[in-house]
């Protein structure tokens, strides 16, 4: 299990290495110009010029490339160009927005989805019908939508929640709680929808098994056999979409992130890649490239977990 | 029992967030005096550092920690401040300002000529907007601790305007080699504890500040709310007193009872003909061409369609707040393609010419659609070249399109020139220079009063005869607040400063 780890740890730092040196090269050939986006329209070429040399731009490719490994590899992540803050900072203000929604989103699609599969899976009939009908519907819908409909009228209409903005869990639990709510919740949508129609499937797999049918004629109560057996045994390919879920959520997080108003890695990332932001462009990717190295690693120490025939491989 | 217990807890906590539901959004917008004034601006924040420091939207973030030398009143025209009162000399290169004796820095800095001199000498030197305005600064001097006298290399007309917004703006001088924190003699200090760098900044009002009365307010929090949707939904629910909004929120906006202001920052936008030499398509070198240009465009119907309104039809580079604007002007290029299909043909080019510009048809598609339709019904046939948008800047300054849509501008009217007119202007990508133009923006630096006011509208009224440009209209922003306060548009500043905001009840 040791060496299992250390050889995806070790497999995801060459990862982060690759992506973030790619990143960077790539950065390099968007054409926009970044000097003139930090000075503004206003100001003279000569400004221009001299923001450029000041961000070492007018540097060759590779010299720059080398510079920025070192620093980085240092856990430097230097800092903004636009707002001179630095990198890090920016990270450590914009991750809890973000992992805050995705890992609500996260909960709240667990919960759902164990309830509304488990039921469709064993009731079948006209709920099975219409968990698959809702299901397919909800995943439909586009997240943006969900969110702009969820802001409009639970915030603005209702003003049961606010309907922009975050505040931090240490200053505020339930104000945290009452922030989040919304964009979780749009967030959590299509999610849902997809895990649910997957624990669905896996139940009824599990539930067709000889196993169960044994347990059954034990006498077990099928609420024991359901939670207890079945559930255990169906959850392996929901962790898997689960999982998969976080990182397509981190995509997500950027549209919901700015119809709340949310300063997440979401928001940060879009901007400054359209600034031409190249810190802060390459720390998020860092970021992000790192936390899908240790959510995948954490699917595959739960479904070791859940399933010991994986352990024993 | 587990079970009633998890559902009481849910119940509990429901009942908790709604009970917090009806309040947080108000309790947080409820302006009032002594109360929090919560602003949201499009814009992130560059830097603290005035040198670093960007204009427009970004002028609402100094506001609250950095007082400026001057202020202006309704007309632009410079008031009192820190600076009790300004004289130039005779050759209009050497200001001097009397300073108020009785301000300190929030570090308990006496804010003094030599601090004054310090402020100048750090912005004027940096990269920012800001450092643009104030270049012409050549020295400064101290006379004694409350006189300081500025030097410039040459006549600058929108300088005392410039000392009443950011470039005027004086930070303590132990806090300009280290800017992290912004430390001024302004209205509030930064509050750390509501503060987020990138997100939100939230400001506590100076209790040694002069001028108390001018700022009702106890707390300033200030948002950085890119998104048009969040700000507006904000606003709505009472979470903010006041943003920008774009126009497509109006309605909505109204519709949720918030004041809904128009502001006019001296932005025109149309057709800018970059090309005047003719280097890339000659035919743009001959005037009658250009004035073609100017009587393809219904400009009338562009702002009613393509801009839902917001904006006033024009043919001029300056706006009605600007001393250059004349009025009559504004009927010179009456919409009329047979007219301009008679120029072309008396140029030379009956049957059209081809010309290459940005797509923008990612940012203002109705306004590409008609700009090209127009054209083609004069016989310029437009190719556009598609091209990312953080590249449109960068291609027309480096001289890659002959004409293209553009806006800028400023309500000062010097500060328009800088911009569009002179040799060196930013916007200038080809170095176009008129020799007319050339004298008669000598004459204006040096002079001042009405034969200054005279000379700019000589300026506006040749600029329009020679099409410099074909402008469509005055660009108008939308600014929406709640009925909590009480805002004042100003016409030289983008967004309403500071001192024009009050609780509705005062």
């Amino acid at each position: 299990m040791a060496v299992f780890l250390i050889r995806r740890l070790l497999a995801g730092i060459l990862l982060v290495i690759l992506v973030a040196s790619a990143t960077y090269i790539l950065l390099n050939y968007t054409g926009s110009d970044v000097a003139r986006n930090i000075v503004g329209e206003t100001a003279t070429p000569e400004q221009a010029l001299a923001k450029a040399a000041e961000l070492g731009l007018d540097r060759p490719l590779g010299a720059r490339y080398f510079d920025w490994l070192g620093t980085t590899l240092s856990g430097d992540l230097g800092k903004s160009w636009f707002n001179n803050v630095p990198v890090s900072t920016t990270l450590f203000n914009g991750l809890p927005v973000t992992l805050s929604i995705i890992f609500g989103a996260l909960i709240l699609s667990a919960l759902v989805s164990v309830i509304l599969g488990s039921l469709a899976a064993v009731r079948a009939g006209w709920f099975d019908k219409t968990v698959q009908a809702s299901a397919v519907l909800a995943d439909s819908i586009p997240g943006f939508l969900v969110a702009l409909v969820l802001a409009m009228v639970v915030a603005v209409n209702l003003g049961w929640l606010p309907a922009t903005g975050f505040v931090p869990f240490q200053r505020s639990a339930v104000e945290w709680l009452r922030s989040i709510t919304l964009p979780s919740v749009a967030l959590a949508f299509g999610a849902t929808a997809a895990t649910t129609l997957q624990l669905r499937g896996s139940m009824l797999d599990v539930l067709k098994l000889d196993y169960v049918r044994t347990l059954r004629s034990r006498g077990l109560s099928d609420r024991r056999i359901v939670f207890k057996h079945v559930l255990r045994n169906a959850a392996p390919p929901a962790v898997t979409v689960l999982s998969l879920q976080f990182i397509g959520l981190v995509g997500g997080a950027v549209i919901v992130e700015k119809v709340f108003g949310l300063r997440g890695i979401g928001s940060i990332a879009t901007s400054a890649a359209v600034q031409g932001d190249a810190p802060v462009v390459l720390g998020v990717v860092i970021v992000m490239v790192l936390i899908v190295v240790v959510v995948n690693l954490i699917a595959d120490l739960a479904y070791g977990w859940l399933n010991p025939k994986v352990r024993a491989e | 029992m587990k079970r009633k217990l998890i559902l009481a807890g849910a119940v509990s906590l429901a009942l908790a967030m709604s009970a917090c539901g009806g309040s947080g959004g108000a309790a947080s917008g409820g302006a009032k005096a002594g109360g929090t004034l919560n602003l949201a601006v499009s814009q992130s924040l560059k830097s603290w550092d005035l040198a670093e420091a960007s204009m427009g939207n970004a002028e609402q973030y100094y506001e609250p920690v950095f007082d400026a030398l001057l202020h202006m009143d309704a007309k632009g025209a410079p008031t009192a401040n820190l600076a009790t009162s300004w004289d130039y000399d005779a050759s209009l290169t050497t200001l001097t300002l009397k300073l108020r004796t009785d301000v300190k820095f929030s570090d308990g800095t006496p804010l003094d000529a030599e601090a004054v001199k310090a402020n100048l000498l750090h912005t004027k030197a940096g990269k920012g907007e800001a450092a643009a305005l104030i270049k012409a600064i050549s020295d400064v001097q101290v006379t004694n601790p409350s006189t300081v006298v500025v030097k410039l290399s040459t006549p600058t007309p929108s300088l005392l305007r410039s000392l009443a917004n950011v470039p005027g703006m004086i930070a303590s001088p132990k806090s300009l080699t280290s800017p992290q924190v912004p430390v001024g003699s302004g209205p509030y200090t930064l509050d750390a504890a509501t503060t987020t760098a990138g997100t939100e900044y939230g400001f506590v009002a100076n209790p040694n500040y002069w001028e108390k009365n001018s700022y009702p307010f106890e707390k300033v929090d200030i948002k950085t709310m890119s998104d048009p949707t969040a700000r507006t939904n904000a606003l709505l629910s009472g979470q903010l007193d006041g943003a920008g909004i774009s126009p497509d929120r109006v309605d909505a906006a109204k519709a949720g009872g918030l004041k809904v202001d128009t502001v006019t920052p001296g932005v025109v936008e149309g057709l800018y003909i970059w090309d005047k030499k003719g280097a890339i398509v000659p035919a743009l070198a001959d005037v009658r061409v250009r004035q073609a240009l100017n009587y393809a465009f219904d400009s009338a119907s562009i702002v009613k369609i393509a801009k839902k309104g917001l904006g006033t039809p024009t043919t001029q580079h300056f706006t009605s707040d600007s001393e250059a604007f004349v009025p009559e002007l504004d009927q010179t290029y009456k919409y009329d393609p047979a007219k301009a299909k008679a120029l072309l043909a008396e140029a030379g080019y009956a049957n059209g010419f081809d010309v290459v510009m940005p797509d923008i048809s990612s940012l203002f598609p109705e306004m590409q659609a008609a700009m090209v339709e127009q054209l083609g019904n004069v016989g310029v046939r437009v190719k556009l070249d598609k091209i990312p948008f953080d590249q449109f800047m960068p291609s027309i300054l480096a001289g890659k399109y002959a004409m293209s849509y553009f806006k800028t501008g400023g309500a000062d009217p010097w500060i328009a020139i800088q911009l569009i007119v002179s040799k060196q202007a930013t916007w200038n990508p080809f170095h176009y220079e008129d020799q007319h133009v050339t004298d008669l923006l000598s004459r204006i630096s040096t002079s001042t009063g009405s034969a200054q006011v005279a000379l700019y509208k000589e300026l506006n009224t040749y600029l329009v005869q020679q099409a410099w440009d074909a402008p469509w209209d005055v660009v108008k922003d939308v600014y929406a607040s709640s009925k909590n306060v009480q805002v004042t548009m100003h016409p030289f500043y983008q967004t309403p400063p500071l001192f024009n905001f009050k609780p509705a009840s005062q």
